[in-house]
């Protein structure tokens, strides 16, 4: 906790010194109003980049109507410290700005509730027809001015003191310090359990639904807390140029702060902020060049886009503390902090009776269009088992996974998991109520250290709340010291201690395998489904990996079900056996039965030529 | 009844001229998924081109038109091999930002030589319009919709018969294996490049025909419109661009006509945000979803 409150207590006197040069400088006229005002540009710039890399960056997701939401939040605001002539500047201001973030939230809210189901391409498109649809709605109103648009809309520069010059500067501060908040407010909610349930999204979201994260949620969530910061950049706008037109805010201007999200390099609040500042001084400096400076511009944006494809910086964060200890560590410790109690995630507990079945189908099927890929299954995995699904390649064993997941919605039957049925149901609650899954195909948030691929499944099974996230509060530290408990305690049993801060994609295949198993583990599973656990494993590993699943099972006691091509494997530890073919099951027992099945034995290898005559000759007679 | 056919031939017009545009945007999308937003600058390029041609230079009519087209296909050729090539591997979005950057490139170089004064365009025909009744269709309408319709049937038999449009269909669908199957991606790349910028080439024409004005922002606009109709009718799909921007062009025409030109743009966004909404991979798009 010390290295904490010393990086707390450096960023903020770091901040202080910044805070106190700006001010002084502008308010003795070092810094002239042409200048100070470049600066407060910038600062709403930043303002607007950083809350769209939370959804372009964090969440992954292209928009393109960010302007949008400024407009909102300029109007609003500007109407309002219109109509409150009554109260001093500065509160109405203050409500204004507050009006203006909270409106454009909740624009945010019900565009993304419909805009956020589309992905990639078609969302960028849907954003900007939202964002020009808001452009026009303000041009054909009347209390927003019209085409014309507002004027003369109380200046902060203007407002506060009588001296120019000072007013500038408070006018600074004011941007400053806002601007200061919200980059704060997304740092710290990024590295939030709420922030991480945002990144799995952008990394997997079929993964991130199946360990356990409400994705439509956290997508909304996202959305309109970065319209809520739009709208507030948007009030600082229009009370810096006194002047509101709508054509200002059309898509070229979601476009030029995607441009600084991107070149900054998406997902690093650093970077976005560097871009801004450099995106919006360069025309400034370039101004010398006078016609020439917007094409030099534009020759720069895309060069820097060639050499630096992932934007200046990646997703590389500055840590100031970092920076610090790097050239030596000269804080002493001053603060000594009471160390708080962990809380560890609970386990949940599940009623398993003696005879009933953890997890149960009655005759299970779906049809696509016309095809059965799955009909009348009917599994039973008892507390404790190992249980094979086999069958030959295309039988629809994944399908069945995907049915017991929540991935599809079953056409018939029910699926009971401890007594309730689940069928239907979206796949994360099915996994909060007890499934975990893998991917046949490995499906990691591979950017994430390990130590987060396991915190995401954690997430449930915390409470603290977005705001306790971005203020970090007791509650906060406390949850995130028992989920980090947890989850080294998780990769221990699995001889991945030594990893948990390296990244996931820099894992060798068989320890993504098996951080996989881990995530799913991790979300506290009753049932657990593995797919295709040892495909692509050699001969040792894949002995490996029956000594773990066996480990698994006793330690977790958890049911497993698994998909297997490996024989050895299927037939070495799995004490039932389910054969599917065509969609339907063909065969139940014990290894040593089904390895014997005629029928089995002609789902693998077809009928034999004789037997095959046979029956043709048989028919004819 | 008049009103509405004249705003339905007006849309047709407009309609065509988006879709000969959308048409470019599709098939650049096609192939290299990436959201050209210098297509509509392309555009630009060739009014200017004309512009220079005719007014400045006085070369004949059809000699102008068809450096104008080859400019476009030069443009859009070098753009394709300085800016996008290098990013092929990169992210889309990288590739995104770099087209928004040649976007402006466009823009500001043509402000820099022709300054941002827009320039009349010159009459390239004068003859009188077709008397249908009370209906009036004016010649460049006639030949407007005359062109689009056979550049789009042209293209549609090229991509279905010949070599390499077979070629460019394979690339689009799977790069690598079309590879492996010995197709030369990069030069089937810089083709679509060149049949789409093409197109481009002769929308200008027909959208300066219509709107004798030429600036150096000339193209953003029917650029964005031109998007939105490829988007509408399933981005990637050469028939949906067209169905796309018939559509978007007569819904804007009878807007114009009947409620107010100003809501034009409200009523475009609308169409393609509830077409959007209802099948997310536009009319003709078949909605794929992931494979877990």
């Amino acid at each position: 906790m010390t290295t904490k409150a010393k990086s707390y207590a450096l960023n903020i006197i770091a901040l202080i010194i910044l805070f106190a040069l700006l001010f002084s400088l502008t308010a003795s006229g070092s810094i002239n109003n042409y200048y100070s005002g470049i600066l407060v540009t910038v600062g709403i710039s930043i303002i607007m980049t950083v809350s769209l890399n939370l959804t372009t960056g964090l969440l992954g997701q292209l928009a393109l109507g960010h302007a949008g939401f400024m407009s909102i939040g300029a109007y609003t605001s500007a109407i309002i410290t219109r109509n409150l002539q009554g109260i001093p500047f500065g509160w109405s201001l203050l409500i204004g700005l507050i009006a203006g973030g909270l409106f454009a939230a909740v624009c945010g809210f019900i565009i993304g509730m419909p805009a956020l189901r589309l992905k990639g391409d078609y969302l960028a498109i849907i954003t900007l027809g939202f964002g020009e649809i808001i452009r026009v709605v303000i041009e054909n109103t009347s209390i927003t001015g019209g085409a014309a648009g507002l004027t003369r809309i109380t200046r902060m520069s203007r407002a506060f003191s009588p001296d120019a010059q000072l007013s500038s500067a408070v006018q600074m501060g004011i941007v400053f310090w806002i601007m200061v908040a919200v980059i704060a407010s997304i740092f710290t909610l990024g590295r939030s359990r709420h922030g991480r349930a945002i990144i799995s999204i952008r990394e997997n979201e079929v993964a991130a639904e199946a360990t356990g994260i409400p994705t439509t949620r956290y997508k909304l969530l996202a959305f309109t807390l970065a319209a809520f910061f739009a709208g507030i950049a948007g009030g600082l706008y229009a009370h810096q140029t006194g002047i509101l037109t709508a054509r200002y805010f059309d898509f070229n201007k979601s476009i030029e702060y995607l441009v600084m999200v991107v070149l900054g390099g998406m997902g690093s609040i650093t970077g976005s902020i560097l871009a801004a500042s450099v995106l919006v001084a360069l025309p400034e400096v370039l101004r010398g060049f006078a016609s020439w400076r917007m094409v030099l511009y534009s020759l720069a944006l895309i060069t820097m886009m060639i050499f630096r494809p992932m934007g200046l910086l990646g997703t590389w964060e500055f840590s100031l503390s970092r920076a610090w200890q790097c050239t030596g560590d000269f804080l002493k410790r001053t603060f000594m902090r009471k160390e708080r109690k962990p809380k560890l995630p609970f386990v949940p507990h599940y009623d398993v009776w003696e005879d009933a079945p953890v997890l149960e189908t009655h005759d299970l099927g779906i049809v696509f269009g016309g095809l059965v890929a799955a009909e009348n299954i009917n599994i039973r995995l008892m507390n404790n088992e190992i249980v094979g699904l086999i069958g030959p390649n295309g039988a629809g064993k994944t399908t069945v996974f995907n049915l017991l997941t929540g991935v599809y919605s079953p056409t018939s039957g029910d699926i009971i998991l401890l007594g309730k049925s689940i069928a239907g149901k979206p796949t994360h609650e099915i996994t909060n109520n007890g499934i975990g899954r893998t991917f046949q195909n490995i499906r990691l948030f591979k950017s994430m250290t390990v130590l987060e691929n396991i915190k995401v499944a954690f997430h449930t099974r915390m409470h603290y709340s977005p705001a306790s996230g971005i203020f970090r509060t007791a509650q906060y530290t406390s949850e995130e010291r028992g989920m980090d408990i947890r989850a080294r305690e998780l990769l221990r049993v699995f001889d991945m201690e030594d990893v948990a801060d390296a990244n996931a994609n820099s894992l060798p295949y068989g320890k993504q395998r098996k951080l996989e198993i881990c995530r799913a583990l991790a979300s506290n599973p009753k049932v657990l489904l593995l797919d295709e656990p040892a495909a692509g494993m050699n001969p040792i590993e894949t002995q490996e990996l029956m000594e773990t699943i066996r480990i698994i099972r006793t330690r977790f006691s958890v049911a497993i079900l698994l998909i297997e091509h490996d024989m050895r494997l299927v037939m070495g530890i799995c004490e039932r056996i389910y054969v599917i073919n065509y969609g339907r099951e063909i065969a139940e027992g014990p290894p040593d039965v089904i390895a014997n099945n005629p029928d089995v034995i002609t789902a693998y290898l077809g009928i034999p030529e004789d037997v095959h005559e046979e029956r043709a000759q048989h028919a004819e007679n | 009844m008049i009103l509405f056919l004249n705003q339905l031939i007006n849309g047709l017009h407009v309609g065509s001229i988006y879709a000969l545009i959308a048409l470019g945007y599709t098939m650049v999308y096609g192939i290299i998924k990436l959201i050209n937003f210098a297509h509509g600058d392309i555009l630009m390029i060739g009014a200017y081109t004309i512009v220079v041609t005719i007014s400045f230079m006085g070369w004949p009519i059809a000699v102008a038109i068809i450096v104008s087209i080859l400019a476009c296909v030069l443009f859009g050729v070098v753009i394709e091999r300085f800016a996008y090539k290098p990013l092929r591997s990169s992210p889309k979005i990288s590739s995104l930002i770099t087209a928004i950057g040649v976007s402006m490139l466009l823009q500001n170089g043509a402000q820099l030589i022709f300054s941002p004064n827009p320039k009349p365009f010159p009459i390239l025909l004068n003859a009188p319009p077709l008397n249908l009744g009370p209906l009036q269709i004016s010649f460049t309408t006639i030949l407007t919709f005359a062109v689009a319709i056979i550049s789009m049937i042209s293209l549609q038999g090229f991509v279905s018969t010949f070599k390499m449009g077979k070629a460019m269909r394979a690339v689009s669908e799977d790069m690598d294996a079309a590879q492996l199957m010995g197709i030369n991606a990069n030069h089937t790349i810089t083709a679509t490049f060149a049949i789409g910028c093409g197109l481009a080439g002769v929308g200008a024409l027909l959208y300066c025909m219509a709107y004798p004005t030429v600036s150096p922002t000339l193209g953003s606009l029917p650029g964005i419109k031109a998007f939105i109709a490829a988007v509408l009718g399933g981005i990637g799909i050469m028939p949906g661009a067209m169905l796309g921007g018939f559509i978007l062009g007569i819904a804007e025409s009878l807007t114009k006509g009947y409620i107010s030109s100003q809501l034009s743009d409200a009523v475009v966004y609308g169409i393609l945000i509830i077409v959007l909404l209802f099948k997310p991979a536009g009319l003709l798009g078949k909605s794929v979803s992931e494979k877990v």
